[in-house]
């Protein structure tokens, strides 16, 4: 059981700080540009994907990291 | 590069605020499926972000954070992605024609116009589903029939007509239903949605009660409905360059936590809780809508212009319980969540150390084959305080240790906290304790003569009855055998009062011996009102009756108030039952029998020469037993012979 535990905390660990990691970077990049990245979204008309897809990247990065955030706490779900 | 106008400068205190409402926001989102949104506007509103941008941020965050939320219960299996779309496109054109409405009432009336159509939508909406929802999630949570879900009649009508062209399988139904019922439904979400920010308080108790999802299925698929509705609405204002996605994605931050542990938190509640908690928010909301009416009415000219400090402090009261309203509701989500997770833990541990509490080399491995939990019978916690009184409660113990292959651990519960024990004396505990040891010394003995596997302990409680219910919950105790009443007195007491409260808090099956029943297998009796309370008593009996080979007669009492439909219900129960037990190998038979259930149950055991009576439990305890009552209770008072009070799972 406990080596169970252990061997399915390694990877699960990993892909946390992974994505951690990347989500992080993104926000950074949001920080350091804020001013670019808010002035090219908000051109509107044919800019309007702009934004949309933003936010399909930041919810792929951000969402794997706190789905497996909460599962290395071992709040998961009851199976 | 300059900010345009629309969008202001943000600083530390304003990013930590959005994540912490996004936080919430998206538990409640991922627990209900919607609802987190409504404050978001305002709060950004509160910053200084004009309407119109903050609206359009509020979109833009809400369309990944209810993407990432329906993933995440898809893989529980409670999403039906295609009545997502159904209603999410149909949702579409009811937001478009919503917002059509409500530019046309700014244009007419103004913003104190637009403003008070929105209340008075919040107000009929809410007040009449809100309060149907609560009400509902109250009953189910009170009636026997929490965990379970019927279908609403109006739904069982809407799955009943047939219109040929029209009609489209949905998993969560589990049946076909036309799609001329599910476009209105979509239609007035995204009205509401339009109007009042949240689509999913017509969306999920539309599902529920009018289409027959599950509660479960419904809120998951709201977020299906909630994420075509935000793409739709970012598409919209995006076009016109009004989203704001720093705000968007810093919102996102804090929802997707807590959209993640909502979720999760579903996998952990009855089905009443999602109703609970949405009935709760929603009449809170409505609530604080309710407040600053009156500041619109003003604006109008329809009542009298109100006292500035009276206006300000209105619209302050009602932000506030706005804001309470998403903050009760995280509290009951994180609660639920938190002793969820705390029992599955427990129970997990207890499962994988080998016997429990039990020491392992004082355990013969039972020789029960049964798999259901319900009629399981491998470990007993038995009661007992040396006095006549549970003399029967370890022989009967004993007998049905023996038959059942169960090992027993039995306990001598020394009552008093420190201090009053103190107050007695040295000498007098030491002799307390001597005769308790004494007396599992000589249970112990008799468990070996018999060859039953056994172990004792006395213990010191301040409540009698927590401390048997804490033993058995760590041995996981599938019985808990104790007597009727003990002797009172100084400390190795065991009151009725114990023996009534331990029913009420158990989570196990209790066994109550008065001193002079003798459980030989004559004949049992199973009392049953038609919940599934009764199903889990008689399957309990079942297996029991199985082992022993004893027949068994199965009651149902009528009292003159109930009516024909009752009646019929119950027949059908009791005839479900006895084809059960027969089908099991028991002899079985059935009885209805009209007058108060507990005298007419004892009755019919006496008739029949019972030497165990079986009823299934409620679990109710405090002010609800004393309101409601227990008829295992009052049986109990009436009888001589044993009583099985099983629990549900």
């Amino acid at each position: 059981m406990v080596n169970n535990i252990t061997a399915h905390k390694g990877p699960q660990v990993t892909r946390m700080l992974a994505y951690g990691v990347l989500s992080l970077s993104f926000y950074f990049l949001l920080y350091l540009f804020e001013d670019e990245i808010l002035a090219f979204s908000s051109r509107g008309r044919w800019f309007f994907a702009a934004p949309v897809i933003i936010a399909f990247v930041f919810s792929f990065a951000h969402g794997n990291f706190t789905s497996y955030f909460w599962d290395t706490l071992r709040i998961e779900a009851k199976k | 590069m300059e900010i345009a106008s629309n969008f202001i400068d943000l600083n530390a205190l304003d990013v930590i605020y959005l994540l912490l409402v996004g936080f919430v926001g998206g538990l409640v989102s991922g627990f209900i499926g919607s609802g987190g949104a409504f404050v978001l506007t305002p709060a950004m509103m509160s910053m200084g972000v004009p309407g119109i941008v903050a609206v359009a941020s509020n979109m833009c965050h809400k369309f990944p954070k209810a993407l990432v939320g329906a993933i995440k219960r898809a893989k529980y299996g409670q999403v039906d992605v295609k009545l997502g779309l159904v209603m999410g496109v149909s949702a579409e054109a009811g937001v478009l024609y919503g917002a059509h409405i409500q530019e046309n009432i700014k244009r007419a009336f103004g913003d104190a116009g637009s403003n008070l159509y929105v209340s008075v939508a919040f107000v009929l909406v809410l007040g009449i589903v809100g309060s149907y929802v609560l009400r509902d999630a109250l009953r189910m949570r009170r009636s026997a029939h929490t965990g379970e879900e019927k279908v609403a009649r109006l739904a069982r009508w809407v799955q009943s007509v047939q219109i040929p062209g029209t009609m489209v399988y949905f998993k969560s139904l589990g049946t076909r239903v036309s799609v001329l019922f599910t476009i209105p439904l979509g239609f007035a979400t995204g009205m509401l949605a339009a109007t009042i920010a949240v689509g999913g308080f017509i969306g999920v108790p539309g599902m529920h009660y009018v289409l027959g999802a599950s509660s479960l299925m419904s809120s998951a698929t709201e977020l299906v409905v909630a994420f075509v509705m935000g793409l739709g609405g970012t598409l919209k204002f995006a076009w016109s360059g009004m989203v704001d996605i720093r705000l968007a994605m810093i919102i996102l931050a804090g929802s997707l936590f807590g959209i993640q542990l909502g979720a999760i938190g579903t996998t952990y509640v009855k089905p009443h809780m999602i109703k609970f908690v949405m009935g709760v928010i929603m009449v809170m909301v409505l609530l604080s809508r309710a407040i600053i009416i009156p500041v619109y009415l003003a604006d109008l000219g329809i009542i009298g212009k109100l006292n500035p400090y009276l206006e300000g402090g209105l619209k302050n009261v009602s932000f506030i319980v706005l804001i309470a309203a998403l903050a009760v509701g995280a509290a009951i989500i994180f609660s639920a969540l938190w002793r969820g997770i705390r029992l599955h833990r427990h129970e997990l541990e207890m499962a994988v150390v080998p016997g429990g509490a039990i020491q392992a080399n004082t355990v013969v491995l039972p020789a029960s084959p049964q798999l259901s939990p319900i009629g399981r019978y491998e470990r007993f916690l038995v009661a007992s305080d040396g006095s006549e009184y549970s003399a029967g409660t370890v022989r009967e113990a004993l007998r049905m240790a023996q038959k059942c292959g169960a090992r027993i651990r039995v306990i001598s519960v020394i009552a008093g906290d420190n201090t009053e024990l103190y107050t007695m004396g040295e000498q007098l505990i030491a002799q307390e304790l001597n005769s308790a040891r004494l007396n599992l010394d000589a249970i112990a003995r008799q468990a070996a003569a018999s060859g039953v596997a056994c172990e004792t302990e006395v213990v010191q409680a301040v409540h009698i009855h927590e401390e048997i219910v804490t033993q058995a919950d760590r041995m996981q105790a599938d019985l808990i055998i104790m007597g009727r009443r003990g002797r009172r007195g100084l400390t190795r007491v065991m009151l009725g009062d114990a023996t009534a409260r331990v029913i009420g808090n158990a989570h196990c099956s209790v066994l109550v011996v008065p001193r002079v029943a003798e459980i030989t297998g004559r004949h049992f009796v199973i009392a049953t009102d038609g919940s599934r309370f009764s199903d889990t008593a008689a399957a309990a009996a079942g297996s029991l009756a199985k082992l022993c080979g004893t027949p068994v007669t199965v009651v149902s009492v009528h009292s003159p108030s109930h009516s024909e439909q009752w009646r019929q219900e119950a027949r059908r129960a009791v005839n479900r039952i006895t084809s059960f037990l027969q089908q099991e190998g028991v002899s079985a038979e059935s009885q209805f029998v009209d007058g108060r259930s507990d005298e007419k149950i004892v009755e019919v055991a006496t008739a029949r020469n019972a030497d165990l009576i079986v009823i299934g439990s409620h679990g109710r305890t405090g002010l609800e037993r004393v309101l409601l009552g227990s008829v295992a209770e009052r049986v109990l008072n009436l009888t001589t012979c044993a009583v099985l009070v099983v629990r549900s799972p």
